[in-house]
């Protein structure tokens, strides 16, 4: 509808003419059954206003416009609708929005005039309708209304991202040049130690003080700098939780947060999504507009199909290509681990040799019901967590619990204060 | 006192207004105290709905306790039923209770029509100048309005002549040539100066 379309209107008497009709009728009505003619007097300016009324132009159809200042926003952004009508004949126009599922309103929903804005905001991520708008055309005296209701164009709706500065560095990195400071020496600018000069070094790297102590020449050295390949790994399998902040919506928020923040340290990052044993993957890659490929390729697989281009759907883990997950890659995992085919998986690919990083994303408990079996039900279940999460960490997986309300940084600074040693580096 | 706040205070006093017209002098027939009763509940549910059309109306309803449902449900009944049709009609029968009258019936036909318009704007939020294009229309209602007064206080041809019916016949008439004449005198929807905002930033919003 951006670029306008024709609706067909349905004119009916107004308010105001109802009332003018029951006097004028009423009136009549008097005279001619009372005989008495100061009735019709009292109905003929209502029955001239209505007789007169007769002429006012009523456009059969009127050209609507309704664009979208923005087609994607995040979670809790304002976002505007700027709706215009055409060919409405000097008719008034009235606008009255209809908010769909999930949108809020930040604003008047009822406006006047043939151009209106109405600001609202999405309330969860998703392809969101924003509803309809009720519009509402009355000629110049106001004696008939049209009347046509109109859906409004859909919107893309981002998770927000959640909080997250820091990163969780692997000890071994790929010879690619970055930002994170290897333990290899390189041409970085983080010290690193003091060794003896070889011809070839440069001038500018003695280190006086050390060459006075120890009556030889001494040079810096720095620690190269390198970045790293991150697979983000979404499971979407269980949405459990408050719809708002269920397993899912945490899985979504943390991952965009997690593909900000390394795409930040110039790492290249994808994603994969895991959905009932099937999955879905984005190649990872660099850059700031890595960040929306992402996101949309967990909309898509959240909608059951493939995203963008570099990104595929519908193959099992196992069979995932290497360009989808490198080898020596960071695996960050968001997930309840709820799902046994789920944690199955992690155990495979840590076996394969990935590092893996798993943020529990789950906030939500079986209701609490009063009676011995359920508490015994409730209490096993917790067991049962307990020790699938042990399992894991016994295999070298670090879970760390994320609430969805604070940074990720809290849950991850144990693991981001120093390198997180790869699955080879531990053998 | 602002202008929309004036305009629905001039809306429910004229409707006060018309009521008390209508039924002074109490007369003791034809059930004047029921159309009494009637003409002031139509008004007094009117001037309700004038006042509480701005309280906003969740749209979710379901979960709402039991005393937020029934004030619910009262608004939305005060903004289904036609308060105003009612008073209307409940005034016009408590004006035929009294015998012949034709000032007394003109002034409440001008009464009526000006609660009408005064109502119809405090329920647009259009304001007085809005009704410019219908002034002349206006004027022509009112010198009928005038005729016909004037053709009530006309003395009987006789009884049994049917004077009165005449009388009614020319009333008519004289409705049905200003009907014929009308689509020429009243202003063309293109001509008049009521011109509405086009603009960007002349929306006017209510909240």
């Amino acid at each position: 509808m951006a670029d306008g379309s024709e609706f067909s209107l349905r004119w009916r008497s107004s308010r105001h003419a109802r009332r003018l009709l029951t006097l004028g009728l009423a009136g009549l009505f008097i005279a001619t059954v009372a005989r008495r003619p100061e009735f019709a007097g009292l109905a003929a300016p209502a029955l001239l206003l209505l007789a007169a009324g007769r002429s006012q132009r009523r456009p059969p159809q009127v050209r609507l416009q309704a664009r979208l200042s923005t087609r994607r926003a995040f979670e809790g952004e304002l976002v505007a609708i700027d709706v215009a009508a055409e060919g409405q004949d000097g008719c008034s126009v009235r606008w009255t929005l209809h908010p769909g599922r999930e949108i809020e309103p930040a604003g008047a929903t009822d406006a006047d005039g043939p151009q209106a804005r109405f600001t609202f905001s999405p309330q969860r991520w998703g392809r969101r309708q924003v509803g309809t708008v009720d519009v509402v055309l009355r000629d110049r005296w106001r004696l008939a209304e049209g009347h046509l209701t109109v859906e409004l164009p859909a919107l893309d709706c981002y998770p927000a991202p959640a909080q997250q500065r820091t990163q969780v560095v692997l000890s071994r990195l790929p010879n690619r040049l970055g930002e994170h400071a290897a333990r290899t020496f390189g041409e970085g600018i983080e010290f690193a130690g003091v060794r003896e000069y070889v011809p070839g070094d440069r001038q500018r790297s003695i280190n006086w003080a050390a060459s006075t102590r120890r009556g030889r020449l001494q040079v810096n050295t720095f620690a190269a700098e390198r970045s790293q390949d991150v697979v983000l790994l979404v499971d979407g399998t269980s949405d459990v939780g408050e719809p708002g902040s269920s397993a899912v919506d945490l899985a979504l928020r943390g991952a965009a947060a997690a593909a900000r923040a390394y795409l930040d340290a110039r790492d290249r990052v994808g994603v994969i999504t895991y959905h009932w044993g099937a999955v879905g993957w984005l190649v990872p890659g660099l850059g700031r507009r890595q960040v929306y490929r992402i996101i949309d390729s967990m909309l898509a697989s959240e909608r059951g199909g493939a995203g963008s281009s570099g990104a595929g759907y519908g193959m099992s883990v196992r069979r995932l290509p290497r360009a989808a997950l490198p080898p020596g890659a960071l695996v960050v995992v968001f997930s309840p681990l709820l799902d046994q085919r789920f944690v199955e998986t992690l155990r495979d690919m840590r076996e394969r040799g990935f590092t893996m990083l798993v943020i529990d994303v789950l906030n939500a408990e079986p209701p609490a019901r009063s009676g011995s079996t359920n508490r015994m039900a409730r209490r096993i279940w917790r067991m049962e967590q307990e020790a699938i999460r042990f399992s894991l960490r016994e295999l070298g997986v670090p879970v760390v619990h994320w609430d969805g309300i604070g940074s990720l940084d809290l849950p991850l600074a144990p693991y981001s204060r120093r390198p997180l040693m790869t699955a080879g580096s531990r053998r | 006192m602002t202008r929309p706040i004036a305009i629905r205070a001039a809306a429910i006093l004229l409707g006060a207004g018309c009521v008390v017209w209508a039924a002074a002098p109490p007369v003791p027939k034809g059930l004047a105290n029921l159309a009494l009763v009637l003409a002031g509940c139509g008004v007094a549910g009117g001037a309700l709905r004038l006042i509480l059309g701005g309280v906003p109306v969740p749209r979710d309803t379901f979960l709402l306790p039991a005393p937020v449902r029934a004030w619910l449900w009262f608004l939305e009944t005060l903004r289904r039923v036609p308060w105003e049709e009612g008073a209307v009609i409940a005034i016009a029968w408590l004006e035929v209770l009294h015998s012949s009258r034709p000032r007394h019936t003109a002034i409440l036909g001008a009464a009526l029509i000006a609660y009408l318009l005064a109502t119809h704007l405090a329920e647009s939020g259009a304001t007085v100048t809005s009704l410019r294009p219908q002034v002349r229309v206006l004027a022509a209602g009112a010198g009928l309005l005038a005729l016909g007064a004037g053709a009530g206080m006309l003395p009987a041809a006789g009884p049994g002549a049917g004077s009165a019916l005449l009388r009614l016949v020319a009333a008519a008439a004289l409705i049905a040539a200003a009907g014929l004449v009308l689509p020429y005198v009243a202003p063309s929807a293109g001509d008049d100066g009521a011109g509405q905002g086009g603009r960007w930033g002349s929306t006017e919003r209510r909240g």
